[in-house]
């Protein structure tokens, strides 16, 4: 096992690098750069400011000089500087980070305690009245469009009965007595971003653990565990459940390795102060540096839960081993 | 998508027609919401709008436009000219040169009390002229060649410029003054560093410092992406503000920003808020129902207008040209699009600008007529082919027309346009772009036949930028300059040189106007509309204007009271 995680490791490292370079290579390509912004806000720039601008961002060197340079520089520590914000990269995405992490992993987690059971129950009582409910809000929470419903909920609790706030992080401008009053003023600021984000999540993983958990039941150990007059919680638990891990636990490792994406609708909706808009923004303007840092997280997290993943399936099935 | 939107809007709507109840708005504190993303505070490098819009609230610079178009003194004590002799125009190498004389008010200090003198101005060139700070466009400082100090009066200085140029207040109005006393130690320490200064000024890592800002107000808090709060600078040398704390919000759907304000969340929406047809819109259910603020517009120095590419065989036909200009009803345009709010144009200049004339004896004036238009083609030899679309030499009249995709107005007005085009037999294309390559490749490199888009038509302007022939943007300048249309007029290049030099103000007058009348005459560009700017503010706020030019409504935040 521990030979394979080393070599898994070492080949996301070169996967990343590789990664890495065409996603900078492929942004040099896109029409545009951060000086050619600065000449369309303002007409008087000349052509000697231009020349002066591309010299001093390094955008007159070649691009694969330009990636080392960008590379040499994460190698000390130093994730450059937002050419859009002005002002060190991570001084700019540390913050959003954590609020994205907050906002993706406890959605996240709200919608996996809620789909498990429905899912489960569901899957075991298929056409049942509960399963076409189930399914009824499955389908609306799927098609519901995330930008439409931050909208509702915003006017439903925040305009017409203002028992939420309407938008942002937290309160401004607040001294926080203490840790909890803190811990109090931020949940509040997430539970309309957290509902609105997770009722499209919800639909999706309840639809995934249906199938997978009434296939599951179908299988003929399943017949022969009822047969040798096993308990009902032991047949579904140990024998249905575990083998109706597998495809979910490749949904949910993907599900995580979102975790720092940021949610771009929800977030900008709800004017949350997260990494999915910067993220868009700064690939727009051609802002490199934050650009980049996103893609390697991104990139970084999907090979990471795959990794997770891999080794998850080997504890719920003993069939797959790693030796 | 499509269907959800036809289906769900609606319910959306009408739940947003219920207003609910809200407290009243205090001078206490005024919650303002943005849409535009805003950057570090630092004036001499940030480049942003919504910055701009802040920045005004927190810095003054030497002059100012006020509310009637006029340049005023804004921290000097007034403005240097050949009338009031603190101007004077010297000759030295037999070269042209003019020395003005500032003083800057003595009460004029620096947000910890410290007072605003010469030896900012003096540092704030010298880290401008750096060739390790990003700052975009040089001219402003470049232009002053030298700065003396009057060693009696600190706060009195001479700059003496490297030519005699006339609209040295109007630069001045973008020369933001940087504190000495505390961005000097940042600037001395990595002034070698590409990009040294500003990655490690103040301004980006202490930002609430209130040595900062001389404005009315200095920061107190700042979360990029987020909010921006304000409070009052006790050392402000005009009249104290009345509002005790503003908070600019980013909420970057304007959707939900309209939410927010019927929420409470913000008591007003800027004038970076509300696209154009929302505030219509609002505008509507407002006089529907009984809510606490109110929407305002102002027509703005924005123009909306079509380049015509010269270099296309076909509007390389002035012919053409006018009869494209022709066909336009620009007033059912703006009547039908935009309800009348959005005032048509004729030329490059505001109604606000002192040159401005609408004169037909000065200009040349296309009054809309389909069937001048359509004779005027005739006489070019443009026939009308089988499918109503006009012929010549086998060529049919077919144009691309561009503009920015996604762009719900511009669109309509493509749509509009193009219509009425066809009703003289011009085939119009449409192909739209996302603004970063519209901008990026397609203008810039001038790839189009026509393209749609806005420039900002300030005061007393020369149109070098857009006019001269030296600004056609080619790969040998760095595609830089925004005469897109390729117009080349050896007199307008004439003019537009005289007119930096000419200090007698009569004499630009007429050199502007010749400028009109020969670029209505030679319709490089089809003038379309002013946009115009609105802002959402609480019926109780007073002293606010939109100032419908350059400068933003938070020039004059000081004023605005809550009763």
């Amino acid at each position: 096992m521990g030979t394979y995680i080393l070599r898994r490791l070492i080949q996301t490292i070169l996967v990343i690098t590789i990664v890495s370079y065409v996603c900078y290579y492929l942004m040099t390509l896109m029409p545009g750069d951060p000086v050619e912004l600065m000449i369309q806000s303002n007409p008087r720039i000349t052509s000697e400011d231009i020349t002066r601008l591309r010299e001093l961002y390094g955008l007159d060197q070649p691009a694969y000089q330009r990636y080392f340079n960008w590379v040499k520089s994460i190698a000390t520590g130093d994730l450059g500087y937002s050419r859009t914000y002005r002002v060190p990269v991570e001084e700019l995405m540390g913050p959003r980070l954590k609020n994205t992490f907050a906002l993706s992993f406890l959605a996240l987690l709200f919608s996996i305690s809620v789909a498990l059971p429905l899912g489960i129950y569901s899957g075991l009582k298929p056409g049942s009245r509960v399963d076409y409910f189930v399914n009824f809000f499955s389908f609306g929470g799927i098609s519901i469009p995330s930008f439409w419903l931050g909208l509702m909920l915003i006017i439903i609790f925040a305009v017409q009965f203002p028992i939420l706030p309407a938008g942002g992080t937290e309160t401004i401008g607040v001294d926080h007595v203490s840790t909890w009053a803190f811990l109090k003023d931020r949940a509040l600021y997430l539970i309309l971003p957290i509902v609105s984000l997770s009722i499209q999540q919800i639909g999706v993983f309840v639809r995934y653990i249906r199938s997978s958990m009434m296939e599951a039941m179908r299988n003929d150990f399943i017949r022969t565990a009822k047969a040798k007059g096993l308990a009902r919680s032991v047949v579904i638990w140990k024998h249905g459940f575990r083998n109706a891990l597998i495809p979910l636990i490749t949904i949910f490792a993907l599900s995580f390795s979102g975790l720092f994406s940021g949610a771009i609708l929800t977030e900008t909706v709800f004017s949350y102060q997260g990494v999915g808009k910067l993220v868009y923004d700064s690939i727009m303007q051609n802002d490199y540096n934050v650009a980049m840092i996103s893609f390697i997280i991104s990139v970084s997290m999907v090979l990471m839960m795959n990794l997770v993943a891999d080794i998850l399936y080997g504890f719920a099935d003993p069939r797959i081993s790693y030796t | 998508m499509s269907i959800a939107l036809k289906t769900l809007l609606p319910v959306s709507i009408s739940l947003m027609l219920m207003a609910p109840a809200q407290a009243k708005v205090t001078n206490a504190e005024l919650k303002i919401g943005i849409s535009q993303e805003f950057e570090t505070m630092n004036p001499l490098i940030s480049t942003m709008v919504a910055s701009t819009y802040l920045r005004y609230m927190v810095n003054r610079r030497l002059t100012n436009l006020n509310d009637k178009n006029q340049w005023v003194a804004q921290i000097a004590k007034e403005i240097p000219t050949l009338e009031n002799g603190q101007a004077k125009i010297m000759t030295e190498n037999g070269k042209k040169k003019i020395v003005t004389n500032w003083e800057i008010r003595e009460n004029v200090k620096w947000g910890d009390g410290t007072p605003v003198t010469c030896a900012d101005i003096i540092f704030t060139r010298k880290v401008a002229m750096s060739n390790n700070t990003s700052v975009g466009e040089r001219e402003t400082y470049e232009q002053i060649e030298k700065i003396d100090v009057d060693p009696k009066n600190p706060k009195r200085c001479t700059l003496t410029y490297n030519k005699a140029i006339w609209n040295y207040a109007h630069q001045l109005g973008t020369f933001y003054i940087l504190p000495k006393h505390i961005e000097e130690a940042v600037f001395e320490k990595y002034k070698d560093q590409k990009e040294g200064y500003e990655k490690n000024s103040n301004y980006s890592k202490k930002p609430t410092m209130p040595g900062l800002y001389n404005g009315p107000y200095v920061v107190s808090e700042l979360k990029l992406g987020d909010h921006i709060t304000m409070v009052p600078n006790k050392h402000f040398y005009g009249d104290a503000p009345k509002i005790q704390k503003i908070i600019v919000k980013l909420i970057a759907n304007t959707g939900t920003l309209e939410a927010n304000l019927r929420s409470g969340t913000v008591d007003k929406i800027s004038v970076l808020g509300l696209t154009f047809d929302q505030a219509i819109a609002l505008e509507k259910k407002l006089k529907t129902e009984k809510a606490d603020f109110k929407v305002e517009f102002e027509p703005s120095a924005v123009y909306e207008h079509i380049d015509l590419n010269l270099d296309n065989p076909i509007l390389k036909d002035i012919a053409v040209r006018k009869a494209l200009a022709t066909a336009i009803d620009k007033d059912q345009l703006v009547k039908s699009l935009f309800e009348g709010k959005q005032p048509s144009a004729i030329h490059f200049m505001t109604k606000n600008d002192p040159w401005y004339t609408d004169d037909p004896k000065s200009i040349t004036t296309y009054r809309y007529s389909k069937r001048q238009a359509i004779k005027m083609l005739e006489e070019a030899g443009w026939k009308a082919g089988p499918d109503g679309y006009r012929v010549k030499d086998g060529k049919k009249l077919s144009l691309t027309f561009m503009t920015t995709a996604g762009n719900k107005i511009r669109e309509a007005v493509q749509v509009y346009l193009q219509n009425q085009w066809k009703q003289v037999g011009v085939e119009v294309v449409i192909k739209n772009e996302p603004g970063r390559i519209f901008f990026g490749e397609t203008a810039k490199k001038r790839k189009f036949d026509m393209a749609m888009y806005a420039w900002v038509s300030t005061t007393e302007k020369n149109p070098r930028s857009t006019q001269h022939s030296e600004m056609i943007p080619t790969e040998k300048n760095g595609w830089s300059g925004q005469n897109q249309p390729g117009w080349r007029n050896a007199r307008m290049d004439k003019l537009i040189e005289d007119m930096d030099l000419e200090f007698n103000s009569k004499k630009r007058g007429e050199l502007a106007a010749e400028m009109l009348k020969l670029y209505t005459a030679d319709l490089p560009v089809l003038p379309l509309y002013y946009r115009t700017d609105n802002a959402v503010i609480p019926n109780n706020l007073k002293n606010f204007k939109i100032p419908g030019h350059q400068f933003s409504e938070t020039n004059a935040v000081e004023y605005w009271t809550l009763e």
